[in-house]
Formats: structure tokens, sequence, C-alpha cells
């Protein structure tokens, strides 16, 4: 109350220092380049994919370039046996399907996400699809049509064994039967597959064809439109780590690729790299490191970086990392305005609020706005979706809790529409698992 | 005069309150963005994770078969804990470590339980055959043991002696030695 008996002059020295006060404090926040927090994204409501006794999982969404919104994601089937009927009596007990078979889903919307078509099947055999990290991927070509990768245990069940399938858009409303793409049997997984601007699909994945020394490598190969290969499997790196995802971006009209995903080195320490081509994918330079974050751990991360591009060539990357000490742990994210040559000091998007892997998503909007999704627990311990922006401005928005699982959400998917932004997750709740999407318009 | 007075006054009052609303906000800014994920880890987790030499935290687990256990239904044996996932490279990688232990299980009067973390019990099942995989296992549901064991990332093992003290644990794939140091730590008697 003494306080409050000080004269003007005091008052209004005491004023002049806190104003500088707060100026220097908001300087030196991690978060908020020119101070201010951008306005938060208005989400609708939930909206379930897929039929909620199959347990739907690993959603994956992207936008065709005539403006419709698709989504791929899981479902548990039948045993591999004819006995399809067990399916059902099993589901109906609520616990997960006794046998690995997945169905790959894809679904349309023509409003932005509120409504869907009915879900089309992409393989036609009964295949162990697998999900999680590891989960299938859509592209779509300049004309529209679909493109998918997938991931199937190898030919004794090893799931780390896997390969990598591929179907299309047949053209009759259906996809045509999957085929594998690594030459190397029981060798591959985590694939990603993206539309090159060069009319062009590029698909890279994780390979442990050279088993020995460890890690593993990063393959690639180019496939045309119409499903013919352009090349055969190539290396374009080695050091990967074997359990983390990929990201991948393109410029120059797909003559500039770049390529990101997470090491690692002999003393087992994990931090992120950039690869560039230059020659559309054929070949890749010394990768960039993007964070020297030192997490030495011997165990599987299981999350890998994303990776995005904005209109002035800025390359956007998210990642997980526990750093040198569990205090580090985090969600992080980094910059870069030289095309990869170099990145900005990594900033922190949001703590780990418990000892705990996380999982994260970025999708850079036509305006350059970065959207960065990510999971993280919430005081009761379960995994939840949160979610903030980077505007193009550098202004930081406030972290926004999308989910309200009540077991864990987990593995957000962004995606943009031509008016609207979309995340997806994945839900479980004891052996049952469901696909969620929720949107939001916005102005780019 | 009267009328300066009480202006002199307002305006001191708004000083006041502006004064208090910047401290308020300065206060907030230093302490709010600022706050390491060191003290954001320490507020969040009030619960200690596994420490050598005190009791082993407690889990409520369902065996593949359906049989319920917790640490406490060990009781009297030392357990080998490990956690594992079938999608995961070095958990296969020391897999057959870990089987290898089991089978001797009888002879070195030691228990040894698998915690299958962000998994499903058709994978797991298949798993356990495709890999003949002879020990106990379950699956840890909603992530409840793997988040209090404090685990980044599988796989870890946790040697847990007869009394439920936590002995010993290996963050990161099992080697033979240090297997053979954890069940020494638990007075079991391992076979090499």
């Amino acid at each position: 109350m003494k306080l409050f008996s000080f004269d003007r002059q005091k008052h209004i020295a005491i004023y002049l220092a806190c104003g500088l006060l707060a100026a220097c404090s908001a300087d030196l926040a991690p978060f908020g380049e020119s101070g201010g927090r951008a306005e938060p994204v208005r989400f609708g409501a939930e909206i379930s994919l897929g039929s909620a006794q199959a347990n739907p999982a690993a959603p994956f969404l992207r936008a065709a370039p005539n403006g419709r919104l698709f989504a791929v994601w899981t479902e548990d089937t039948a045993h591999r046996g004819p006995k399809g009927s067990e399916h059902a009596a099993h589901h109906a007990s609520g616990k997960m399907a006794p046998s690995p078979m997945r169905n790959l889903l894809l679904a349309a919307s023509t409003d932005g996400g509120t409504t869907w078509s009915s879900a089309k099947r992409i393989n036609r055999n009964n295949e162990a699809i697998q999900a999680e990290e590891n989960g299938p991927k859509i592209a779509f070509s300049a004309d529209d049509r679909a493109y998918a990768v997938w991931s199937i245990p190898g030919e004794k069940g090893d799931k780390t064994r896997a390969n990598i399938r591929f179907a299309m858009d047949d053209g009759k409303g259906g996809f045509s039967a999957a085929r594998t793409l690594n030459e190397v049997k029981d060798t591959a997984r985590f694939p990603i597959i993206e539309f090159s601007p060069d009319g062009n699909l590029l698909i890279a994945w994780i390979d442990r064809r050279i088993d020995n020394p460890k890690p593993r490598q990063l393959y690639l190969m180019r496939v045309s439109t119409d499903g013919q290969a352009l090349t055969k499997n190539y290396s374009a790196g080695e050091g990967l780590c074997e359990c983390c995802k990929l990201g991948m971006a393109f410029a120059d009209g797909g003559k500039t690729v770049y390529l990101v995903d997470r090491q690692v080195n002999e003393k087992q320490i994990r931090n992120h790299m950039l690869r560039k081509s230059t020659d559309g994918g054929a070949s890749f330079g010394a990768p960039v490191e993007i964070s020297d974050d030192g997490w030495q751990v011997g165990s599987c991360p299981h999350s890998g970086p994303s990776l995005g591009r904005d209109s002035r060539g800025w390359l956007h990357v998210s990642w997980f990392t526990l750093g040198r000490s569990e205090s580090e742990a985090g969600i992080y994210y980094s910059v870069s305005k030289d095309g990869g040559k170099s990145f900005a000091p990594r900033r922190l998007v949001q703590a780990n609020t418990a000892p705990e892997v996380l999982y994260n998503n970025l999708a850079v909007g036509a305006d350059d706005t970065v959207y960065l999704a990510w999971t993280n627990l919430d005081p009761e311990n379960r995994a939840q979706i949160f979610f903030r922006t980077i505007g193009a401005d550098g202004r930081w928005g406030e972290i926004q809790q999308l989910s309200r699982a009540k077991g864990d959400a987990s593995r957000p998917m962004l995606a943009l529409s031509k008016k609207n932004l979309h995340v997806a997750w994945t839900e479980t709740d004891g052996e049952t698992s469901r696909a969620v999407l929720r949107s939001a318009p916005i102005s780019q | 005069m009267k009328i300066i007075k009480i202006a002199a006054n307002v305006v001191s009052s708004l000083y006041r309150r502006v004064f208090a609303l910047l401290l308020l906000f300065a206060s907030i800014n230093a302490a709010g963005p600022q706050a390491s994920a060191a003290q954001l880890l320490q507020q969040a987790s009030p619960r200690p994770g596994p420490t050598i030499g005190r009791a082993a935290v407690e889990f409520q687990l369902q065996t593949l078969e359906g049989k319920s256990i917790n640490l406490e239904s060990y009781r009297g044996k030392p357990l080998v804990l490990n956690f594992f996932a079938s999608w995961c490279d070095p958990c296969r990688d020391e897999m057959p470590l870990i089987n290898e232990l089991a089978g001797n299980s009888d002879k070195g009067n030691y228990r040894v339980l698998g915690v299958a973390v962000e998994d499903s019990r058709a994978a797991l099942d298949e798993y356990k055959k495709e890999s003949h995989l002879i020990f106990p296992m379950a699956l840890d549901l909603n992530n409840t043991v793997k988040r209090s064991y404090r685990i980044f990332g599988p796989p870890a093992t946790f040697f847990i002696d007869a009394q439920g003290v936590l002995r010993d644990m290996v963050l990161g794939p099992l080697t033979r030695e240090r297997a053979l140091d954890g069940l020494g730590k638990t007075a079991a008697a391992p076979k090499n």
C-alpha cells in the first residue's frame, strides 16, 4: 500500500520503468517476434471419419487441385480367412480386431470438410496396412488423379522389414491393384508421396537394404502420372533414424527438392537434417543440420519432422526433441530464409508437460501463415492435440487445444483447402480408435 | 481549486491503476512466455519417475490372455519389466535376448513381463507367433504405464527385486552384459 503513497513524479518514473520492462520482456519472450499475438483460429465441431465399428485410424488429408478435400485412413478388417463374420462379432465386444489386416479408405469433401462422400476402398487385397507414424499418404496430380502409398509388414510379418505399396486412381472410379515399389523385398517403410511441379510423382522412404552398418538409408523413386516407374529405387542419403517419418517440399517448378529427416549418428544423437536437390531429386547435396539438439537416445523416438515452404521461398520445419536433458523436451520450430543453407536458432513451440514423445505436423498457407499442430499431455495425463499459428509478420498465435480425447489423441495431420484449414488426428481409448477432423475458415 | 484537486486525484488514481496494470502485465510477460521447459515440466509432473533404490512404480495391466496383473503380483520373485513395440527396430534387435532371459527365468528364479506400447492386440499376437516369444505380454492401453515409467520411446527395461524395489534400469537397447548386471542387482540367479 505504501507504493500508492508515492508522489506523481515517482509514479511517472515507475510508469516509464514498467513500460520499458514490459517492452524488454516482450523482446525476450520466445514467441512473438513483433510482440502481440495473432487472432485464434476458430475451428468447427469434430467430425468422425469412417466406420466407428472398424477403428478408423491414421487419417491423412490432402486437397486436390480442384479444391476438393480428400482424407485417407485405415480401418480394421476381417480375418484373412473367409470367416468375415468374426469381425463384427469381435467388434460387438468392443475390442480391437484380432487380425492385423486393415483397409485403406478414401473419402472426399466438397464443402470444406463438413460432409463427406461414402468411403472408397483403395487396397484391393487384404493387407496389414501400417498406421501410426508409418501411416498411408496420398497425393494428387494436376488433373486431380489420386495416388496412394502405404507400408505393409514383410513376408514374415515383421513391421520393421516392410514393403512400400502403391496404387493409383484407375480412371473408372476405383484404384489399380497395388504394387510394391521397393525392389529389394522386406526393406522399406515410412513412405511419403508428393506430386512434383515438374509433372511426376516423387516417392521417398526409409530403407534397410544395406542392413549393415546401421542406420538406415533414404531411398527415392520417380513415377509418372500414368504409374510407370521413371527411375529405379535410388539412394539419396544415409544415417537416418529407423522409425521417424520424412518431409518433402519443392521449389523452382520441381527442380529443387527438399527433404527432412531425423538422423542418428554413431553416438545415437538424433538431430534433424535438411537435404537439398537442384536436379529434381536425382541427387542431393550434403545434409544441413537444422538444429544441434543433442538428443542422445538408443530407443525409438517414432516422431519425425515436418516441412513446409512458403511463397517467399522460406522453409519452415517443426520437430520434437528431448534435447540434452528432459528440461528441454518439447516441440520446436525453425525457419531457413536462404533456401536451406542455414536455419535460425530453434524456437520452442510448446514445452513437454510430461515425459512423453510428442508428434507434430506443419502446413504453410498461401499467405505464408505457418500452422502448427502437435500432441502434448493435458493435466489428466492424456495426450491431446494442440495448435498455434505463426503469421507472415512473425506474430505467434496463442496455443489452442483442439481435442478433448477420453483416452489419447495422437499424430495430427494438417491440410489446407482453398478457404479452410483442416486438422485430423487419431483418438485411441483402450483398444478402440477413431479418426477425427476439425476444420476452420481461413483467409489467405 | 477544488476542481483542480479533484482532477489531480483522478489523474493520480489513473496513474495508480495504469501502473498496477503495467506491473501485472510485466510480471505475466516475464514469467509466462519465458517460463522454461524445466519449470513447466516440474509444474506438470508432480509424480516422481522410477528411481533406483526406491519402490518400483505401481502398474495395473492385463496380459494378452486376459489375466489382470500389477506390481504386487510379482512380489516374491525379481521381475524383468521390458517395454517394447512390434514396430520398433531396437526392440526387435533385443527381443531374442529378452526371450532367452524368459527361457532361463525358472532356473534363475525371476520373471519376465513384456509391456507393449502404442501397439495393438492383433499386432502383438502376430509378433508373438512370428518371433516365437515365450514370455507374458500386456498391452499398455492409453499409455498409462509408459508415462508413469517416464519412457521416451521403447525399448526400456527395468529390473525390480523380489520386494518390489527398482534395482536397475536400461533406457534403450539391452545388452547381455547389462541384463546380467541388472538381474544380479535384483539378487536373481541368471544363467549365462
